[in-house]
């Protein structure tokens, strides 16, 4: 699949029912209102290889919403973007590069507050092999992306390129996917990519919890402060009551003991309610990239 | 291999343990190198089924990833199986497409994405060898899907351990095998030094009795007599008791026959005495009667001084044969003649004509006494043989570097027995049927190493050659007439 296509309904579609093949749950063909589990879909946006942050994760918001909570993991963030805009997802905590390209089928519910701030950075990494000091010095390298729908592990720095009137396939000696923002700094840390594009908020949280794979690998710069990926729901069930529930339950997760712990794990203050404009700058950054592709 | 069987005659202490020595090298080879067979067929056995299983895990697992062509799925895979082969050391995997490209490495620093894998890498024909000399091998395994190849895997293994492995077995079978040979070794040099003894005190027994006295085995030292041992020093011990008897019959038989020869001799002077003994009492009483005539009284004087001087012949010849074992007076022309006037009376008495011949000067190196006794027992033998009428002839010559004695008669011919007598070894030649004369004969020769040979019949004629370099020898105090 080309990633440089951007976002279509029809795609998302196409991709949403292999995603529902792929659902381990058979109640997941269900919509949400027929069901009385609440599906939570996760990106790599965060560790999703933490299991003790997910059942801490999972474990708070059933106590909060009193209701059944399972948490629908997927390999791309395709996968549950188009369930969630199918109505196959109660809510998913998704990047701002598809809740601004599906932004009329989706409504915010909340988002993550770090370090005081609902905003992030994305990165450009290299390995220490690798002497660059901007993007233009990564030109050459083998740059790992994390998702083709992620903004900071894609459409950034294909923005950036475009402004340099470069392309990732040339200015690039080569390019993958690696689908997490964990697994483009594990490529550039094992040398198998001299550069990468990774979540500056991964990136500040691995730099804490797993130093040593963070050993061979800098930062080459990063971006422009961005909406901070949120957590959003189907448009057509913002008024639902799962979906008000887990709003509260979102919002209110510092003020319980299990809730602090997951925040703690995350290494997150909390959430809280923004409005769409926060992801303006994103949104710019899809026209630019959509504008150069037609 | 002549020469080796000869040490083992030789010297059996140490070519036995030798042989042994050597069997045990040739066994502790063949073992070794049987026992690195096998170990060398197991390890690779076990080689090939831990490689097998571990490209077909990687086979699985990498599949999918080298049919999208997704270079980060396929070395998440690599990384993860890393410790999940802990039995087997890979050093590094590739994961390589058809173009001949490197889609994934578990060394990706080493092996770069997309770049051409090295050489080694890219044979994939035969068996690894797991004696490479690097340490390192590569193995492969094809991917393919419907049967189309898609990729190959290709992985260097370190079989560094299992040649380790081989080495160690190596050193402890070559150490554990050299132990064993010289155990081997030292313990059959101790057993055949054992096995051995016996015959080593048989033989120095034997040693002992070159005086021709074989001395037994002292009673106190004898195994017991139902030992193989015990038998053989009985045996022994019988047979040198044997010998003795052996020895003390002969000596008694040369007494006799010593003291038989006396009286034959001592007949034979009284007879050459009592020959001018009556010419002498004749002029005595010639003296008597006519003792006033100047003229007769000077022939009687002559005759008693012919009487006389013959008497005087007589008795110094005898003096000369019977003075005694310890004479080693060199042999002269008057010992020759005193064996004429010996052997005159004899051969008178049986009507033999007696042939003297002495062609050349005698000998002054050889010793008187062996020779005197070799002449005249031949020449007693051929006056008993001859009939009357007949001649004995007695020659002395020199032939290259020999004293040659021959004496011949003209009788029938000298007897089988006697001829053993005196063509045999002495040591074993029997004195009973062939005459103690000729056994003597032989002694002596034998003694002198000289040579005897008979020609006849018609006749015979025994010839005996003394080398000339014989002096007087401390042996011929043995010989006896």
């Amino acid at each position: 699949m080309d990633p440089c296509r951007p976002f279509s309904r029809r795609r998302l579609l196409l991709a949403g029912l292999g995603g529902a093949g792929l659902a381990a749950a058979p109640e997941l063909v269900l919509r949400a209102a027929e069901r009385d589990v609440l599906l939570f879909g996760l990106t790599p946006v965060f560790l999703t290889s933490d299991l003790a942050l997910l059942d801490g994760l999972r474990r708070y918001l059933e106590q909060k919403t009193g209701r059944s909570v399972q948490l629908v993991l997927r390999r791309t963030y395709q996968e549950i973007t188009s369930l969630l805009v199918s109505r196959q997802l109660d809510a998913a905590w998704i990047c701002g590069y598809p809740f601004v390209a599906f932004r009329n089928d989706l409504s915010l519910l909340a988002v993550p507050v770090w370090r005081g701030d609902t905003r992030y950075q994305s990165y450009l990494i290299a390995h220490d092999d690798v002497p660059a000091e901007n993007l233009a010095g990564l030109r050459g390298t083998v740059h790992a992306f994390s998702d083709p729908d992620s903004n900071s592990g894609y459409l950034v720095t294909r923005a950036a390129l475009l402004s340099l009137s470069a392309t990732p396939a040339a200015f690039f000696r080569h390019t993958f996917f690696t689908y997490g923002h964990r697994n483009v700094i594990r490529a550039v840390s094992v040398g198998m990519a001299g550069s990468g594009s990774v979540d500056g908020y991964v990136f500040e949280v691995l730099r804490e919890a797993e130093p040593d794979l963070l050993r061979s690998v800098r930062v080459v710069q990063g971006s422009e402060w961005l909406g901070f990926p949120p957590v959003a729901c189907p448009a057509a069930a913002a008024a639902s009551q799962v979906t008000q529930d887990l709003r509260l339950a979102l919002l209110g997760m510092a003020d319980s003991e299990l809730g602090r712990q997951v925040l703690s794990l995350l290494r997150l203050d909390g959430f809280k309610l923004e409005s769409p404009e926060l992801f303006d700058g994103i949104a710019d950054q899809v026209r630019f990239v959509q504008a150069a592709a037609q | 291999m002549r020469s080796f069987v000869r040490l083992l005659d030789s010297n059996p202490g140490v070519a036995a343990p030798l042989i042994v020595t050597l069997l045990m090298i040739g066994v502790s080879v063949a073992v070794s190198k049987h026992v690195l067979n096998r170990l060398e067929e197991t390890q690779s056995a076990h080689f090939r089924q831990l490689t097998g299983a571990y490209l077909d895990g990687l086979s699985t697992a990498l599949h999918p990833y080298v049919l999208r062509r997704d270079p980060w799925e396929a070395f998440d895979a690599l990384d993860r199986a890393r410790s999940r082969y802990s039995g087997l050391k890979s050093q590094a995997v590739l994961v390589i497409l058809t173009d001949g490209k490197i889609l994934a490495a578990s060394q990706p620093k080493a092996f770069p994405l997309y770049s051409t894998p090295p050489p080694e890498a890219g044979d994939t024909t035969g068996e690894p060898h797991l004696d490479h000399a690097s340490g390192q091998v590569w193995v492969h395994r094809v991917l393919r899907d419907g049967g189309i190849e898609i990729g190959r895997i290709a992985a260097l293994i370190d079989i560094k351990t299992l040649q380790e492995v081989r080495h160690e077995t190596l050193a402890t079978l070559v150490r554990f095998n050299a132990a064993l040979t010289v155990i081997f070794a030292v313990l059959g040099w101790l057993l055949v030094r054992r096995a051995m003894q016996p015959v080593v005190r048989l033989s120095d027994h034997l040693a002992l009795s070159t005086g021709g006295r074989l001395e037994p085995i002292a009673e106190i030292d004898l195994p017991p007599p139902d030992t193989v041992v015990g038998r053989a020093y009985r045996r022994f011990n019988a047979a040198a008791v044997a010998a003795s008897d052996r020895e003390a019959l002969l000596q008694r038989l040369a007494d006799e026959e010593r003291r038989a020869l006396i009286g034959r001799y001592a007949s034979a002077m009284a007879h050459e005495v009592n020959n001018p003994l009556g010419g002498m009492m004749n002029a005595v009483r010639m003296i008597q009667r006519h003792g006033d005539n100047a003229e007769q009284r000077a022939s009687a004087a002559m005759v008693l001084e012919r009487g006389l001087a013959g008497i005087h012949n007589v008795v110094r010849a005898s003096l000369m044969t019977w003075r005694g074992e310890a004479d080693s007076s060199p042999l002269t022309a008057a010992d020759i003649e005193d064996i004429r006037y010996l052997i005159h009376n004899e051969a008178s008495r049986r009507g033999l004509e007696l042939s003297w011949i002495v062609t050349s000067r005698v000998p002054t190196g050889i010793a008187a006494q062996p020779v005197r006794q070799i002449a005249l027992n031949l020449l007693l033998n051929a006056c008993a043989a001859s009939a009357a009428g007949q001649v004995v002839r007695f020659e002395t010559r020199h032939e290259g570097a020999c004293f040659v004695i021959s004496v011949c008669d003209e009788g029938p011919g000298m007897p089988e027995a006697a001829r053993r007598t005196l063509m045999s070894d002495p040591a074993h030649a029997s004195s009973g049927t062939g005459g103690l004369g000729l056994w003597s004969v032989n002694r002596i020769a034998t003694a002198l190493g000289a040579m005897i040979s008979i020609e006849g019949p018609p006749g015979t004629c025994v010839t005996v050659g003394i080398p000339l370099e014989c002096a007087t020898h401390p042996e011929m105090t043995i010989a006896r007439a």
